[in-house]
């Protein structure tokens, strides 16, 4: 068989992995295990969205986490503040809606005390146990998540028209940063630095298959997490192979020649932006829901500085390089949490492994510029390419030779 | 095709080797998890103190000649100050590691954010230094809490602000977080009660240059400031403040409970005499043996000036977990929420226990739901800094009277 | 409740006016054929300031735009936007307090100068090499840390002076070699995007530094000794001291304005070394040569200027600028190994507000944010919040600035031969 198959085949074992492997691991860790797999899928979904923005478009936007926390922020606060009520509380701002109320709560913010109440609490000790309160489902505030990191994405992609490489950059953290201070600030709606709570994915828990699982079981959102991921991964594949990927190509290698050729850059940059702004919108809003929590200080520098670690380590030039990278990377970081002793020194993994971290980013950004995994996956499909080609292909090191790209 | 191998081999190695350690839970050692912040965002410098004391614990229980036969290994997890890390941290502890009962934790968002988790899956959990109401207030049956609560500590701060001769003016300067804003709120109220004005200062943490709003403060002219940052912002605070003219040497002045890890703060600000600082615990004058011998030992460790609140907690978390699976004679979880129910235990911060639970409700003795399973003899004082470079373990108690060992100078 | 509505009447008519002007001018001199380079800024400027009064002038003549005409209505928006602010808060401390505003004038000014300072550094890396920095906070704060082991633990008797020297020293060297392993590739063309590669590895340097610190030194804040007391003066009389009146730690001039001891000192320091470097980008053969590199890479290195050198003590020295800025100020912050996060972001805000590439302009765009800073801790009404949003100041000038001028104030077009292209 030919070798150039070869990265499809891994692709479709690691999906076939991935898809059996809730089902046949059974050890007592089992939840852990799957907590990080869903914390991974959602790390390579932003870290595939930020390598369309950054390594095909050439967009080095810092403000991915940004997008992410518009997404998780926006379901939370739906979540949070929006119920239908089948009668008027006459505390709270209210619509007739159908049947029934659409009910606004009053913020209240972070008290100290459970007994502080809402409006709607208020109401509800008026009505006793005969009124039924209605959250809102969860799949609308995830759907509104991902509108609403659309629409910021369209703001920033419109804004950032005009900027390039180092202003991009320091604008898009500008935009980060201005978000989180807003948020730790806005105490009373956001509840600042506590973090606002959400419903699980599965309140009431579901079933599935005829067998029930509760809200803390890890199965549902693992698929729904995984099966996101492979969404994801396949509409950015598309796009990367479409008419779309080649034009953004040409905006990263040369902007100003693209638009001489007639290509509509202000359309496709624009358009780059909100389409990887509602992916990883769309995945923070999920996340959020699944972890039941979201605070600001998801918007530190350091969480956006994981992504683009994760990418660059796994090939910032690859969709699903990085994706692959960005689970195999998180699943390393939880594992390197214990400490260790090496004779009488005990070193401290907690703190150390970020440092290693930092090392191999650096490492890896001098060394193989594709990332780790990227060559490995070139190696497979430039088999085939004559040996007189890869030996003209310059006298550069044997690292870096899978690397020397045909697209240039 | 070797290579293929490689590729999908990696996660399949990982498994497979991750599921040949985990077999060997629930036997010798007996393992209890730790929640302490080791790395940023998180409090790190409370979270290092806070592992440092539960290591201790471990070697004093095992010295001592463990539990039920068995030594006991405290399993320390980096929370990161962060609520959505909290809740796969304790997943983490509960699944793989296989703890069977869960101390420490220092911020009030992680607590929040994971006690659901050990609760749902039946880990008794004691929180060291979670303040905020809500931990308890939900009463959760495997939930407890050595801390004081929120509410209730701030009722130290404005009380013995209360205190100060002609005060008409506080100005209150918090980080905006889920501690310093309830607590600030509180303490507002609080003053309010006694006719004292207020206005609050809120600051991002992570600030480090405060003289703007340092002169805003100065320009409202109090009489008092109290101070609810925790961090290095309290050192940067009171320092800065007392350069420009307003720290705690030219009015009453109320700093962060990081002021009191003296050594720290006379490094960090070096004009910082007379500052008022909340502490809890008993004074170190009924300290018992237990507290003394600790202390030394920490000292020793960490060559610190003495040894923090949160670390003595931190400590008897781990320590009334070990007493109650002794009484319990069973690492079960029901059997420790129940013996810890009953439990008199003799910690470094005096005897804890616990009146409410399932066998008496707090409402049973009109108390609010934050009571739940809250241990109610904290002891909160106010201690000041009278001598430069003092320890805040030597330094004069001025509230309340009942562990009063000196009285109270009120600058200007 | 009637602040928020005249004042939020007033500034939305300036930002709706403001935008029209940015948009329309921009359109009116592309259909006259004129140069627009500038259009956005006096656009819009002039719209937030006169309405469309000053627009309909401005459309009609379409004068050619000179810095002047760029000046004026910048300065008008700024006094319109405070004249708004003092109408519509009569009671704000900012409009009634003149004692208040002096001093948050003041100390906008010392912080900014030292901002300034730090900035400069990173304006000098990206003239000459086109990078920006993203591990320059990280050389701050390891130049802070490096000066308190020196004058606190280790060597307290030997004084200040060689606890700054050796920050410079060693943080000049982390530098030099750093910039030899890791960025030599960009200016042989062996990476694909120059620019981009500068920023991922400069962040990686910065993500290592950082827990490389915190796991070899912790995270308990520190801080150095004050440097220096000032000597007790009291002048003119030692009664009635309204001219200058200095205790220990700190300095009253006029009675109203207080500088803190640490404070003085730092900024005092960094004007001393801004102009050492003058002197030396100016006067020296090395200097020279640097701002040769900087303004025509080739053209230098026909000159027979080694860039690859330029590079390497470019980036050196931009390095140590940054740490002399923490040296100056652990005596008056407390330090951590997160300490340089903050002051690397401000940082940004300078260089492009000041024009990457640009030396006064770093300067000029440290002592702007400064009072932004000042202005916005001292005069938002909200007590709770005003100090809450004191990262977002500095950015919200950053977004403003890239959006009207992205040159910045002071910036050149072409910061830097190949690469710094805006």
């Amino acid at each position: 068989m030919n070798k150039t198959h070869a990265p499809n085949i891994a692709g479709v074992v690691l999906i076939a992995f991935f898809m059996a492997f809730p089902f046949v691991y059974t050890a007592d860790d089992y939840p852990y295990i799957m907590h990080i797999l869903i914390t991974g899928f959602f790390y390579a979904i932003l870290t595939a969205s930020w390598t369309m923005l950054a390594g095909y478009a050439g967009q080095f936007s810092f403000g991915h986490m940004g997008f992410m926390a518009v997404g998780a922020y926006t379901t939370a606060l739906f979540s949070h503040y929006i119920y239908l009520t089948p009668e008027p509380t006459n505390f709270c701002t209210e619509f007739a809606f159908g049947d029934g109320y659409l009910i606004v709560l009053d913020p209240i913010g972070v008290t100290s005390s459970t007994l502080k109440q809402d409006c709607l609490r208020q109401a509800m000790e008026v009505w006793g146990d005969g009124v039924a309160v209605t959250p809102m489902p969860v799949w609308l505030g995830i759907t509104l998540g991902t509108l609403m990191g659309g629409i910021f994405g369209f703001l920033i992609g419109t804004l950032v028209l005009p900027l390039r490489a180092a202003y991009l950059a320091l604008f898009t953290l500008g935009f980060s940063e201005i978000l989180r201070a807003a948020i730790s600030a806005e105490i009373a709606v956001t509840r600042g630095q506590a973090g606002i709570e959400l419903p699980a994915l599965f309140q009431d828990g579901v079933t599935l298959f005829g067998k029930h699982f509760d809200k803390t079981d890890k199965l549902p959102p693992y698929f729904i997490m995984f099966f996101l991921l492979l969404f994801c991964l396949g509409l950015l594949g598309l796009l990367a192979k479409s008419k779309f990927g080649l034009f953004v190509r040409a905006l990263r290698e040369d902007q100003d020649a693209a638009a001489a050729l007639g290509v509509n850059t202000t359309r496709y940059k624009v358009m780059v932006f909100v389409i990887t702004s509602m992916i990883a919108a769309g995945a923070g809003a999920t996340m959020a829901h699944y972890v039941g929590i979201i605070s600001p200080n998801n918007l530190v520098i350091l969480q956006m500085s994981l992504i683009v670690a994760m990418a660059v380590i796994g090939g910032v030039e690859n969709i699903v390089a990085a994706a692959v990278g960005a689970i195999l990377l998180e699943f390393l970081l939880e594992m390197l949490r214990n400490s260790f002793q090496i004779g009488p020194v005990e070193i401290d993994m907690t703190v150390w492994r970020l440092v290693f971290f930092g090392v191999l980013l650096m490492l890896t950004l001098r060394f193989s510029p594709k990332g780790l995994l990227v060559p490995t996956i070139d190696y497979f499909l430039r088999g085939h390419i004559g040996k007189e080609t890869v030996a003209k292909r310059g006298q550069n090191k044997p690292d870096d030779e899978p690397g020397s790209e045909a697209v240039n | 095709m070797k290579k293929i191998v490689s590729v999908v081999g990696i996660a399949a190695a990982i498994t497979l080797s991750l599921s040949a350690t985990s077999a060997n839970a629930a036997s010798c050692p007996i393992k209890i998890g730790g929640l302490a912040p080791l790395s940023a965002p998180g409090a790190v410098g409370g979270g290092e103190a806070m592992r440092d004391a539960m290591m201790f614990a471990e070697r004093d229980i095992n010295a001592a000649g463990g539990v039920l036969g068995c030594k006991i290994k405290v399993v320390i997890a980096d929370t990161e100050g962060l609520p959505e890390k909290a809740a796969g941290i304790m997943e983490k502890l509960i699944t793989q590691d296989g703890v069977v009962a869960v101390g420490g934790a220092y911020h009030s968002s992680v607590g929040v954010a994971s006690k659901d988790i050990s609760n749902a899956r039946k880990i008794p959990t004691v929180f060291a230094e979670t303040w905020n109401d809500t931990i308890t207030g939900d009463k959760q049956k495997y939930i407890f809490r050595i801390a004081p609560l929120s509410s209730w500590a701030s009722g130290t701060i404005w009380k013995s602000a209360l205190l100060t001769p002609g005060l008409k003016k506080v100005a209150i300067i918090t980080e905006n977080t889920d501690y310093g804003i309830p607590a600030a709120e509180e303490t507002a109220k609080g003053l309010a009660s006694g006719n004292v004005d207020s206005t609050t200062f809120g600051v991002d943490i992570g600030t480090q240059d405060f003289s703007g709003i340092i002169e805003r403060v100065k320009a409202t002219n109090p009489g008092y400031i109290i101070v609810l940052n925790t961090g290095e912002a309290g050192y940067n605070f009171a320092q800065q403040a007392a350069d420009a003219g307003i720290g705690p040497q030219d009015l009453p002045f109320q700093a962060g409970q990081v002021a009191l890890e003296s050594k720290a703060w006379w490094e960090n600000v070096p004009d910082g005499n007379m500052a008022f600082v909340q502490r809890i615990g008993t004074p170190v004058s009924l300290w018992n043996a237990k507290a003394i011998k600790l202390n030394e030992d920490y000292k020793a460790k960490t060559g610190k000036g003495a040894i923090e609140s949160y670390a003595l907690e931190a400590y008897d978390s781990i320590g009334i977990l070990a007493q109650a699976m002794i009484e319990a004679k069973s690492t079960d979880g029901d059997k420790i929420v129940t013996a810890l129910e009953n439990i008199s235990y003799d910690g470094t911060l005096g005897r804890i226990y616990f009146p409410y639970g399932t066998k008496k409700d707090p409402s049973a003795d009109g108390k609010g739901d934050e009571w739940w399973h809250q241990w109610p003899d904290v002891a909160l004082t106010m201690i000041q800094y009278q001598k430069e470079g003092q320890d805040s373990t030597d330094s004069p108690i001025v509230w309340p009277d009942a562990y009063k060992s000196g009285e109270a100078i009120y600058v200007k | 409740m009637e602040f928020s509505g005249i004042f939020w009447g007033v500034i939305g008519w300036m930002i709706f006016w403001g935008v029209t002007g940015s948009i329309v001018s921009r359109r009116v001199y592309l259909h006259k054929d004129l140069d627009t380079s500038n259009t956005g800024l006096v656009g819009s400027m002039l719209g937030a300031a006169t309405g469309p009064v000053g627009l309909a002038f401005l459309w009609m003549k379409t004068p050619e735009i000179t810095t002047r005409m760029m000046l004026f209505p910048s300065l008008a928006t700024v006094a319109v936007f405070m004249l708004t602010f003092s109408i519509s808060d009569p009671g704000n401390l900012c409009v009634t307090n003149g004692s208040f505003v002096a001093s948050q004038i003041s100390n906008g000014l010392i912080i900014g100068i030292i901002y300034g300072f730090m900035a400069l550094g990173l304006t000098l890396i990206f003239s000459i090499l086109g990078v920006v920095s993203f591990a320059h906070g990280e050389f701050y704060m390891i130049g802070g840390m490096i000066t308190y082991f020196f004058t606190t633990v280790w060597f307290p008797e030997l004084g200040p002076i060689v606890g700054i020297l050796a920050a410079c020293i060693s943080t000049f060297i982390l530098g030099a070699v750093f910039e030899r392993v890791f960025l030599t590739p960009m200016y042989t063309g062996k990476v694909d995007r120059p620019v981009e590669y500068g920023i991922l590895i400069t962040f990686g340097l910065a993500f290592t530094l950082q827990y490389f610190i915190q796991a070899t030194v912790g995270a308990n804040p520190v801080k150095a000794k004050r440097f220096f007391d000032f000597p007790k003066v009291r002048l003119p009389s030692a009664e009635d001291p309204w001219l200058i009146k200095t205790s220990r730690g700190n300095m009253e001039l006029f009675d109203t304005i207080s500088i803190s001891n640490p404070r003085f000192t730092a900024a005092v320091m960094c004007i001393l070394v801004f102009l050492a470097l003058m002197y030396f980008l100016r006067r020296t053969w090395t200097g020279k040569a640097l701002r040769a590199v900087s303004l025509d890479r080739d053209a230098a290195a026909i000159a027979g200027i080694n860039p690859n050198k330029m590079n390497m003590l470019a980036f050196a020295l931009g390095s140590m600028i940054a740490a002399l800025a923490g040296a100056m100020l652990v005596q008056a912050f407390s330090w951590l190994p997160q300490v340089g996060a903050i002051p690397a972001m401000r940082s940004f805000v300078i260089v492009v507000l000041g024009g990457l590439g640009s030396i006064p302009g770093a300067f000029l765009g440290g002592v702007i944010v400064g009072l932004v800073e000042a202005a916005g801790t001292g005069c938002i009404p909200n007590a709770q919040k005003a100090a809450s949003y004191i990262p977002a100041y500095g950015m919200i000038v950053l977004t403003l600035t890239l959006l009207l001028r992205p040159t910045g104030l002071l910036g050149r077009k072409y910061a830097s031969g190949t690469h710094g292209k805006v």
